[in-house]
């Protein structure tokens, strides 16, 4: 038989004011087991507490039920009351007849005073089943983790540090400092924020107690009180934190500029920065943002941004080395490359894509007109020779990057000439051949030796050369065989392939052909083939494409420069007879064609129209309807492909043939210039790993990652700088069509790039970087796992985005900024220099209109106060007049105006008395008026009026809100948040720095907006809370924890695999003369969720505190002591 | 005839449900008293049992709310557990004859006071629809 006493609250009214307390009490005195029952006004009190441990000694209880307010509240103050009476302070129960009952109820008392009876009867029913507990005690860490690195967090870092404890102070952008760095002055005294901050901030930057972890977030964070596991996720810097001294040589050097977050985007930093010269720690961080489309797309993978940013700064020597790092042919290259990157151009999106290619042309250009220095020869020499097949340009990048690894390599050429089909393909008045000669001649000079007039296959077979000691050969031959038509009349004389054509052409053989020429086919052959016939002779040239102009492949200038030039396009026709006399062609027999479905290409598939036949009279008919390769060469083992190429590996570039690689037009039946060059730069390294004898398919995968899509607001639409082309007259010859850039066209042109990438890795930082190894572009993120006892959440918070009321004109009108934008304009180290002007003008204001609570106590975006914009904006109310001069004139449109701090109101009676006109009221719109100042009008309650303000200057007061990263924080740190969506503390008053997660305590504006002196206060209190804690090494654990009747526990381990923290552990034992495995319970790790005890089959595991007979005895009193009235 | 006045037994979780509870007394939103509260640590540790329990005593409804899915939980997965054993438990209350609505499910995080309110509102008015549960004196009531 328990002895049970029930003492009900009143509260004052917040309880007795609804439920009828004295009838409640009387009705407990009938239950079963109750030997007590009383009211009492305020129970929480020393009198309330006193009556309870006086009844308890009186009456001999053993059991106390207290009917108050939320449990959650005052649990923890009764249970040492009862213990100090000699009571097991677990043999308390509590309910909540405020919270739950007289404050929802309060408009049915009646019913709320029946419900109180019946939530008492319940905890009578489960407190004869309560047993006594003792509160466990566990190691503690006497380390503290605080997350977010402005004031709150540096102050309990500090006070923490001082008081002996380790700190991870942990910051997620470069340096700490939070927005009380950003500020300028601050109120009520004036001081400058910075000299309030900087000196705190060295302080926990030197600190032997406090380690910095800047650039870093929380990833996740496993354990309890006294023993969190936290992960750190620190992101690369690529600079050496502990070896950088902060000189910024690496900034000057650096040629991207980015708008600098902390200036909020005023002013410009480069990618290598800090974010203000005060920072801590005083070191650079390198911004990447991914790897920029261009160069993703590239498929070289040429680092475009980094030679189009350095185009930009005028460095054209090292733009020129960056690029020849990647490609040995810039200048052929930056004229006949088809420029994928320029598709994938992020600019493109917003106006033109940059003109990628021409800029390298022009870097080209501008070096063959300087002195270069000679190539010097590789330091190392391998022993094994290469030889490569082919000197296009597959060839030849393979041969040059083989031999800056130290290889001796020979190329061989069947042609009399190097080059391939860069020289014998593509027409001069595209690629000037000096262009070619000077780039094979720099791969000559730098050590690869090219044979020609030698054709394997018939000079020397594959074997031979094997025999001759080549230890690997790469195959790079082009296609130089034209497909046939395949209709009647292929041979008669006049019809040239176009391949052949272009051959003699650009050698220099005479060829043959009429005045009327028919080029068949619509890729960039057919076209080169058509301006080359215009250039010999051909008074009419027509191309005949079987397709519409959409689906024709080849390059847009192309087509429409040959357009101009004179070739007529005939869309739609296919060639069905080629009808000769005498040997010689004198006509074509055509059909016209429609589209029908799309084909395996995607393209829609020509189909003749019947009866559609016409003749057309030619003398020279020019087939270029693609190529193939000549395979007779090729030893006979060798595996083809299915489009009759070389088949090989699509990582390695290997053949079936060990040793044998090959690339370029051999593989892919008709290569691009960039394609074949991608192909010799692969075949390299292949061949350079098959050596020495590494794994050829090891890392690499194509780079994919492209740059998050950068915003585009607040870029000027700029056009593409145009190429400048030859006059048409002036172009029936080999001059180069395309003039290519002048130098300020192709810095023009270069700074329309958007620096996707962020960091170009230009390398330039590296070279100006005086300390070794302080600068690694290849440094990765890195995880690191603490320990701490407790956490202290400092996280800050967020400014309202004032783009959301567009009605007051932010983002629409450059003379309309927020208040946190003032203060950089206002601070001496801002992008002003502290002289506060219009952005618009440049010009100080004449007027200036402050307008409060943008966002804040607005039900669109958020029903609280900000806290702080009152007196903000009276703080720089008083800066204007100030700084600016005193007759400037100076509104403040209010709402209320809120000054309740220390010296406060103070400071509020002295904006008045400097004359600042104060406007209760808030206006509906901003405007720009007939003089082009700003203007609104704004009603003013109080005196009736409408009031019509014009101003220079507007400054938003906006609000604070919760930041986006909170979300993640209370995923990992299971922290709830209050609706406002700042974090919830325990009790506003009672526990206001606590979380309900024991150990993580909050401070700063992460709790609620709030201000400086605030803000350090509870941060003060935050780091006390902390110490407390941790104080004497142990902390005591709840023992509301599993337990385990070993007697029915069959060792089926379903506890084991539902339990979230790995507290049971199976342990072989013997029970009651039985051996068997059982589960224990690992107290200190046991969070006692429950979970295991559902869980369990044999009902072996029950709940200390929440046992099953506990919950069921109040379940059964819930129904029927409801039922019984 | 008195109109009928359903019992709804609730198990709400400490971190919360019961914190939004609270918040939703602290707010002063009114609601009908017809809840019972029973205050737990985590909505993993409702037992099957304790609902069948409340049904065979008489209770026309039964509520469980704890944190959101899928990691508001104090205690990671308590609530991922309660969904999986309701979801079930459901089914097996449609074969003993009582309607499935009786039991409700919901996750109310400790600033959700307005939901939590809404949902006590809504239950009772759907209950009361629904009329008496079929069970009397621990039986099946004959219809």
């Amino acid at each position: 038989m328990a002895r049970i006493g029930v003492y009900v609250c009143h509260c004052g009214l917040n309880i007795a004011g609804v439920i009828d307390v004295k009838n409640v009490a009387e009705y407990a005195t009938k239950l079963p087991d109750v030997k007590v029952a009383r009211d009492s006004t305020y129970l929480c009190s020393d009198s309330g507490q006193k009556m309870i441990k006086e009844d308890i000694k009186k009456h001999k209880l053993d059991r106390v039920v207290v009917a108050s307010c939320s449990p959650r509240m005052h649990e923890e103050t009764f249970r040492k009351a009862v213990n100090e009476a000699g009571l097991n302070p677990y043999l308390l129960d509590m309910i909540n007849i405020r919270e739950q009952d007289s404050w929802c109820h309060s408009e049915e008392p009646e019913k709320a005073t029946e419900k109180a009876k019946v939530l008492i009867e319940m905890a009578v029913a489960r407190a004869t089943h309560l047993d006594a507990l003792k509160k466990g005690k566990i190691k503690a860490a006497k380390s503290v983790l605080v997350i977010g690195g402005g004031i709150a967090g540096i102050q309990a870092s500090l006070d923490l540090a001082n008081a002996g404890f380790k700190v991870h102070l942990i910051e997620k952008s470069p340096s700490i400092g939070g927005r009380m760095a950003q500020l300028d002055k601050t109120f009520p005294t004036l001081d400058c924020s910075a000299c309030i901050l900087t000196p705190k901030m060295a302080e926990a930057g030197r600190h032997p107690n406090i380690e910095l972890l800047t650039y870093a977030e929380v990833e996740n964070v496993n354990g309890f009180v006294g023993n969190y596991d936290v992960t750190i996720r620190k992101k690369p810097r690529y600079i050496d934190e502990e070896k950088c001294t902060g000189c910024g040589e690496c900034e000057n050097a650096c040629p991207i500029s980015m708008p600098s977050e902390f200036d909020l985007g005023l002013k410009m930093r480069k990618a290598v920065y800090r974010p203000f010269p005060q920072a801590v720690p005083n070191v650079f961080t390198i911004d990447k943002r991914g790897i920029p489309p261009c160069r993703a797309t590239c498929p070289a993978g040429v680092n475009v941004q980094g030679y189009i940013s350095l185009v930009s700064q005028g460095k054209f020597k090292e733009a020129y080395e960056l690029l020849r790092k990647f490609i040995p042919f810039p200048s052929i290259c930056g004229r006949v490359c088809f420029h994928p990157c320029e598709n994938e151009c992020e600019r493109g999106k917003f106006d033109d894509p940059v003109a990628i290619n021409a800029i390298k042309r022009f870097v080209a250009d501008y070096i063959s007109t300087q002195e270069k220095e000679k190539p010097k020869p590789p330091l190392k020499r391998n022993a094994e020779k290469i030889a490569v097949i082919g000197s296009g340009p597959a060839g030849l990048t393979a041969a040059y990057e083989l031999t800056k690894m130290g290889y001796p390599v020979t190329v061989f050429e069947s042609l009399p000439k190097a080059g391939g089909m860069l020289r014998v393909g593509i027409p001069k008045y595209r690629l000037p051949r000096n262009a070619v000669d000077e780039e094979i001649q720099m791969i000559e000079n730098s050590g690869v030796e090219i044979r020609t007039n030698i054709t394997v296959g018939k000079d020397v077979t594959l074997e031979e050369l094997l025999q001759q000691g080549y230890a690997a050969i790469f195959i790079a031959v082009g296609v130089h065989k034209c497909r046939k038509l395949g209709i009647e009349g292929e041979k008669l004389r006049g019809v040239i392939p176009s391949l052949e054509f272009l051959r003699k052409v650009n050698m220099g053989k005479k060829v043959e052909i009429g005045p009327k020429v028919a080029v068949i086919g619509g890729g960039d052959t057919a076209i080169d083939a058509a301006r080359t016939a215009l250039r010999h002779n051909a008074k009419e040239v027509l191309l005949l494409y079987r397709r519409s102009r959409e689906e024709m492949p080849a390059y847009a200038s192309g087509k429409e420069e040959a357009e101009k030039e004179g070739v007529r396009l005939h869309f739609l026709v296919s060639p069905k007879k080629i009808i000769g006399r005498d040997g010689r062609v004198v006509s074509l027999e055509c059909v016209k064609m429609k589209l029908g479905e799309p084909d395996e290409t995607g393209r829609r598939r020509p189909i003749p129209i019947e009866g559609s036949e016409f003749i057309i009279e030619v003398d020279t008919v020019i087939p270029a309807i693609g190529q193939s390769l000549d395979t007779t060469f090729l030893p006979k083992n060798v595996k083809l492909s299915q489009y009759v190429t070389i088949g090989v590996d699509q990582v390695t570039l290997q053949t079936n043939l060990p040793g044998i690689f090959a690339g370029g037009d051999a593989v892919k039946g008709k290569a691009t210039v960039i394609d074949a060059i991608a192909d010799g730069k692969r075949a390299a390294v292949s061949i350079d790993r098959y050596l020495k004898g590494k794994d050829m398919w090891a890392g690499r995968e194509k780079k994919v990652s492209k740059a998050e899509e950068i915003p585009k607001v607040g870029i000027e639409k700029k056009p593409r700088q145009k190429m400048p082309l030859l006059p048409l007259d002036q172009r029936l010859n080999d001059k180069e069509v395309e003039l290519g850039f002048t130098e300020e066209m192709a810095r023009e042109e270069a700074n329309r790039c958007l620096a996707c990438g962020g960091c170009s890795e230009c390398l330039e930082c590296e070279k100006v970087c005086e300390l070794a190894e302080v600068i690694n572009h290849e440094q990765k993120v890195e995880e690191i796992t603490i320990k701490v006892g407790s956490i202290i959440v400092t996280a800050g918070c967020e400014v309202f985005d004032a783009f959301l009321t567009p009605e007051l004109g932010y983002g629409h009108y450059t003379n309309v900024i927020t208040n946190l934008e003032f203060e950089r304009l206002s601070n001496a180290a801002g992008p002003t220099k502290g002289k506060i002007l219009c952005p618009a003008t440049g010009k100080p204001p004449k007027s200036v209109a402050f307008i409060q609570c943008v966002g804040s106590r607005d039900k669109r975006f958020c029903r609280y106060c900000c806290r702080v914009g009152c007196m903000v904006t009276l703080k720089q109310a008083i800066l204007v007049k100030e700084k600016v001069a005193h007759d400037v004139d100076v509104y403040i449109c209010y709402n209320d105006m809120r000054a309740f701090g220390k010296a406060y109101e103070e400071f509020y009676d002295r904006a008045r008395q400097m004359g600042i006109k104060f406007v209760n009221g808030l206006p509906s719109e901003v405007k720009v008026s007939l003089n082009d100042s700003l203007c609104f009008d704004v009603y003013e309650p109080n005196t009736n009026k409408l009031l019509e303000i014009q101003t220079d200057l507007v400054v938003l007061a906006s609000g604070l809100v919760p930041s986006p990263d909170f979300a993640k924080l209370q995923r990992i740190l299971r922290i709830p948040r209050s609706p406002d969506g700042f974090f919830l503390e325990t009790h506003p008053k009672l526990q206001p720095l606590e979380t309900p997660t024991r150990g993580i305590f909050l401070a700063g504006a992460c709790q609620s907006p709030k201000d400086i002196p605030d803000t350090i206060s509870q941060a003060s209190g935050a780091a006390m809370k902390a110490a407390e804690l941790l104080a004497t090494g142990e902390v005591g654990i709840e023992p509301l924890i599993a337990m385990v009747e070993e007697d029915f526990c069959s060792g089926c381990r379903i506890c084991e695999s539902v339990c979230p923290y790995q507290a049971i552990e199976m342990k072989a034992k013997t029970v009651k003369g039985e051996k068997k495995n059982v589960a224990e319970i690992i107290a200190a790790a046991c969070q006692g969720c429950g979970i295991c005890s559902v869980a369990c089959p044999a009902r072996a595991i029950d709940m200390q505190h929440y046992k099953q007979e506990q919950i069921l005895a109040q379940i059964k009193a819930a129904v029927q002591g409801g039922k019984r009235r | 005839m008195p109109q009928f006045e359903p019992t709804i037994i609730s198990f709400l979780c400490n971190w919360c449900a019961y914190a939004g509870a609270d918040l939703a007394g602290t707010s002063r939103l009114q609601y009908p008293p017809n809840i019972r509260i029973i205050r737990i640590m985590c909505s993993g540790r409702v037992d099957p049992i304790f609902i069948l329990e409340a049904f065979k005593s008489g209770a026309d409804g039964v509520l469980v709310a704890g944190c959101h899915p899928p990691s508001d939980c104090h205690y990671l997965s308590g609530n991922l557990e309660a969904q999986k054993r309701i979801l079930l438990l459901k089914k097996i209350l449609l074969q003993l004859g009582i309607e499935p609505e009786r039991l409700r499910l919901e996750w109310i995080s400790a600033s959700e006071s307005e939901k939590f309110a809404a949902v006590v509102r809504d239950m009772v008015m759907k209950l009361k629809r629904l009329g008496p549960s079929p069970i009397k004196n621990g039986d099946i009531r004959a219809t």
